[in-house]
């Protein structure tokens, strides 16, 4: 397949995704220089692609006088069975109130209220003081709805329907830009930045029931590994505990929002047992996501699941109005898969929902390449093992808007560097590869492939068999999707698109779990059946994956610094 | 969902190259959407079909189609199991990129001439005290929740056709931020909206406020713009 010669387009500043983290990063850098000239690079539709937009649930702010950021610091800590990097832990909850402050006064949010005109904040699972900000339960709309609105005023230039494929350096191993390959037309651009910010998303798609938008494939985390980038906590993976079960339909594994238990609904296996007894008798319901997960796979897996291999959430006992009222979002869900949420119990099963892993970075987003930003779920380390429901739209905004305002910094320091232009070709090379072969496997076969593979050998439950089993089923795949073929043309091709997701799904899968392997213990989203127990004596630490020289993966692990709270009694 | 009828459904989809497949039986399983039949066609029929999606659960406002000729979000909209024929088109009114696949720029150039942002008044330096039972707030809050889908453009007889008008969505969004007390753009935007190209262009047809996937009246919207217009705001 021929391919367009490519233009190169110089920019101050370029950012890779949409999403939250993203737009964020615009209104950041925009405001704090209006001269900057910056890039939005989305693969998807911008301000409609990735998860931000899906979020139900809210955002975590210490608002209230009698609430602190102390107390949603060591909420988070504990949530995250103290593997967070306490530094990215303690930005987020200083500057969560800033940040809603600033999307209410300077986006045009607008959160619910209290009969008294202030910010209405619920209670969410894990959390101490009532601190969830929302707009009903479609959160993400507003904030992205209005996020993208600002882009009208600020007019960066965008990129829609524009993959990244790599970071490409200078000969002397500086950053110079990203190759991105333009999904309508199939030509490749060289986008020359002083600052780069990955805003991608994570890569929970990889397992068979998901909950996220499919633009969600780790294709940021994988250009840092290509890039030798290391990477943290890459194992702790986490399932939301009520993903919808709807057979084929791709709206298997949508969550059903955490505010449902929250609100008292029930959880049962088929015999009818609230079988949270049996793991914690105390917070039954409204315990941690990675205990209730846990729970409901386990429920599942011993034989007391449903026919459609799940467990019942059910909430109906708040009666038909009140629950219409309160979750109108998710009754109109469930009503489309034939159930009804305001009437009785709906299937469940945990679906795979966010990576805690992802790139190491500094609380300004900085990372081991000079130039190179990395914000939101691309970044590990903020939630360590376990996330809070309301810390992931916090994490995006807070650490996007960091980035923003650190890009503003580094593109007046930076020059625009010459790419290594083998390096350029070998990326597009390898992009446009699957257009060229006459036969070979599709890609849609292997992401299913992948799905499988890693929802059995690398999901809720783990143990070093099935692990060592995956990693080899992996390796096969990753030899196929070497070999996979996709008809031509270039232009609109998301078979093709497909091919590249995956590609980029493999790496990252690899990563999970080879790092899974490695934590022998069981912590937050991590179960090993084979190491049952959290073991604080030798694995207070964090497990570190990346590339070599040679493009092996590298797996070592470092002690979590425990600076600003030393190890309260165990969670 | 036990007994899955083993039917198959007839889809019919507007194909924008000349001589690609435009007809295909999709074996059909229980719950099923017209996202779930174009993803089987693409899975296993035709590769090189094209359709956006990305959420599946009606947030992200990307998968509109005409389904036999009504604007919908292929992800929310279930094929009934005694449906045999589906008809599939792109949105009406924005050109075609490929088969379902529209360029929205028209639909964004519209949006972006109501000053769709907030522009915040003299010192909203915290977030306003509004009671959520207030009037202000009993306007705006129905009216949210707008995923710029483009269904009601697609399903409105003035804007799809192309003649000058801001349209229902960019409208409904005017109408929120015209009864927002945080904003102070509010005699720009009724200018904006009291021009020719704008509210008295709508000719009442509703079907923006029949099709909206989120329950939302953009005719209200516009009716609510006309009255304000003469009185300078709500």
């Amino acid at each position: 397949m021929a391919m367009a010669a490519f233009e190169t387009i110089d920019t101050d500043v370029a950012v890779i995704g949409s999403g939250g983290a993203g737009l964020m990063c615009v209104l950041h850098a925009a405001a704090a220089d209006p001269s900057l000239d910056i890039t939005v690079v989305s693969k998807g539709a911008v301000g409609r692609s990735g998860c931000t937009r899906m979020v139900q649930g809210g955002f975590n702010a210490a608002l209230d006088p009698d609430d602190s950021p102390e107390l949603h610091f060591d909420d988070t800590l504990k949530g995250g069975a103290y593997l967070n990097d306490q530094e990215l832990a303690w930005t987020l909850v200083c500057d969560a109130p800033k940040v809603i402050s600033e999307l209410e006064t300077v986006a045009g949010c607008f959160f619910d209220r209290r009969p008294d005109g202030r910010i209405f904040q619920k209670p969410f699972a894990g959390q101490s003081f009532d601190r969830t900000v929302h707009r009903g339960d479609l959160t993400g709309i507003e904030i992205m709805g209005r996020l993208r609105d600002q882009m009208f005023r600020l007019g960066p230039r965008e990129l829609e329907d524009a993959r990244a494929l790599d970071l490409i350096l200078d000969s002397s191993g500086e950053l110079a830009g990203v190759s991105v390959l333009d999904v309508r037309t199939g030509a490749v651009a060289l986008l020359r930045a002083r600052v780069v910010v990955l805003a991608t998303g994570g890569a929970a798609t990889m397992y068979r029931i998901a909950a996220p938008a499919r633009e969600k494939t780790g294709d940021g985390v994988a250009m840092c590994m290509r890039a030798g980038l290391e990477l943290r906590d890459m194992e702790m993976l986490q399932f939301h505990p009520t993903g919808l079960l709807a057979g084929e339909s791709r709206l298997t594994g949508a969550v059903l929002e955490e505010g449902l238990r929250g609100a008292g609904a029930y959880l049962r296996n088929a015999e009818g047992e609230r079988y949270m007894e049996r793991y914690d008798p105390e917070r039954m319901e409204r315990s941690t996501r990675d205990v209730v997960s846990r729970a409901g796979y386990l429920e599942i897996m011993e034989g007391r699941g449903t026919p459609e291999g799940g467990v019942l959430i059910d909430i109906s006992h708040l009666g038909i109005e009140e629950v219409e009222r309160r979750f109108p979002g998710m009754v109109q869900r469930t009503r489309q898969i034939g159930a009804d949420l305001a009437r009785g119990p709906v299937p469940v099963s945990p679906t795979a929902h966010f990576h805690m892993g992802g790139a190491i970075i500094d609380r300004d987003c900085q990372t081991s390449i000079a130039g190179l930003l990395v914000a939101g779920e691309d970044a590990g380390g903020t939630h360590g093992a376990n996330r809070l429901g309301g810390n992931g739209v916090a994490e995006s905004t807070v650490f996007g808007a960091r980035a923003g305002d650190r890009a503003a910094v580094i593109a007046r320091e930076r020059d625009l560097r010459e790419p290594d232009h083998g390096q350029l070709g070998r990326s597009v090379e390898r992009a446009f590869a699957p257009l060229g072969r006459d036969s070979g496997a599709s890609p849609f076969e292997l992401t299913r492939a992948l799905k499988e593979v890693m929802w059995d050998g690398c999901g809720v439950v783990r143990d070093g068999e099935r692990l060592r089993a995956a990693a080899e089923t992996i390796d096969d795949l990753a030899e196929r999707v070497r070999t996979v073929a996709v008809p031509g043309p270039a232009e609109v091709n998301y078979a093709w698109q497909e091919a590249l997701d995956v590609r980029n799904q493999l790496d990252v899968a690899r990563a999970v779990v080879v790092s899974a392997l490695s934590r022998e213990e069981s912590r937050g989203a991590h179960h090993r059946t084979d190491f049952p127990e959290r073991d604080d004596e030798r694995w207070l630490r964090y497990v570190v994956v990346g590339l070599d020289s040679d493009g092996e993966l590298q797996s070592s692990s470092r002690p979590v610094a425990l600076e600003r709270r030393r190890l309260a009694s165990k969670a | 969902m036990a007994e899955v009828e083993q039917a198959t459904v007839s889809v019919r989809v507007a194909r924008s190259d000349a001589g690609a497949e435009t007809t295909f039986e999709v074996e059909r399983f229980e719950p099923m959407t017209v996202l779930d039949l174009l993803l089987a066609i693409q899975r296993e029929q035709d590769l090189s079909i094209a359709f956006r999606f990305s959420c599946r659960v009606g947030m992200c406002g990307t998968c509109t189609v005409r389904v036999d000729g009504r604007a919908a979000l292929a992800c929310t909209t279930p094929v009934e199991r005694d449906v045999r024929d589906v008809r599939l088109e792109p949105m009406a009114g924005l050109p075609v990129v490929r088969d379902l696949i529209v360029d929205m720029a028209p639909f964004w150039d519209e949006w972006a001439r109501v000053t769709p942002y907030l522009v915040p008044r003299a010192g909203l330096d915290e977030p306003a005290v509004i009671e959520p039972d207030s009037e202000e707030r009993r306007r705006i809050d129905p009216s949210l929740d707008c995923i710029t889908c483009g269904a009601c453009y697609s399903s409105c007889g003035v804007s799809a056709s192309g003649r000058d008008f801001l349209g229902p969505a960019a409208l409904t969004r005017a109408m929120v931020l015209v009864a927002d007390s945080r904003d102070a753009a509010r005699d720009e935007r009724l200018r904006a909206v009291g021009q020719s190209d704008g509210v008295d262009r709508c000719r009442y047809i509703y079907g923006c406020s029949a099709v909206c996937p989120k329950g939302l009246d953009p005719a209200g919207a516009i009716r609510a713009l006309r009255r304000w217009r003469l009185g300078g705001g709500p």
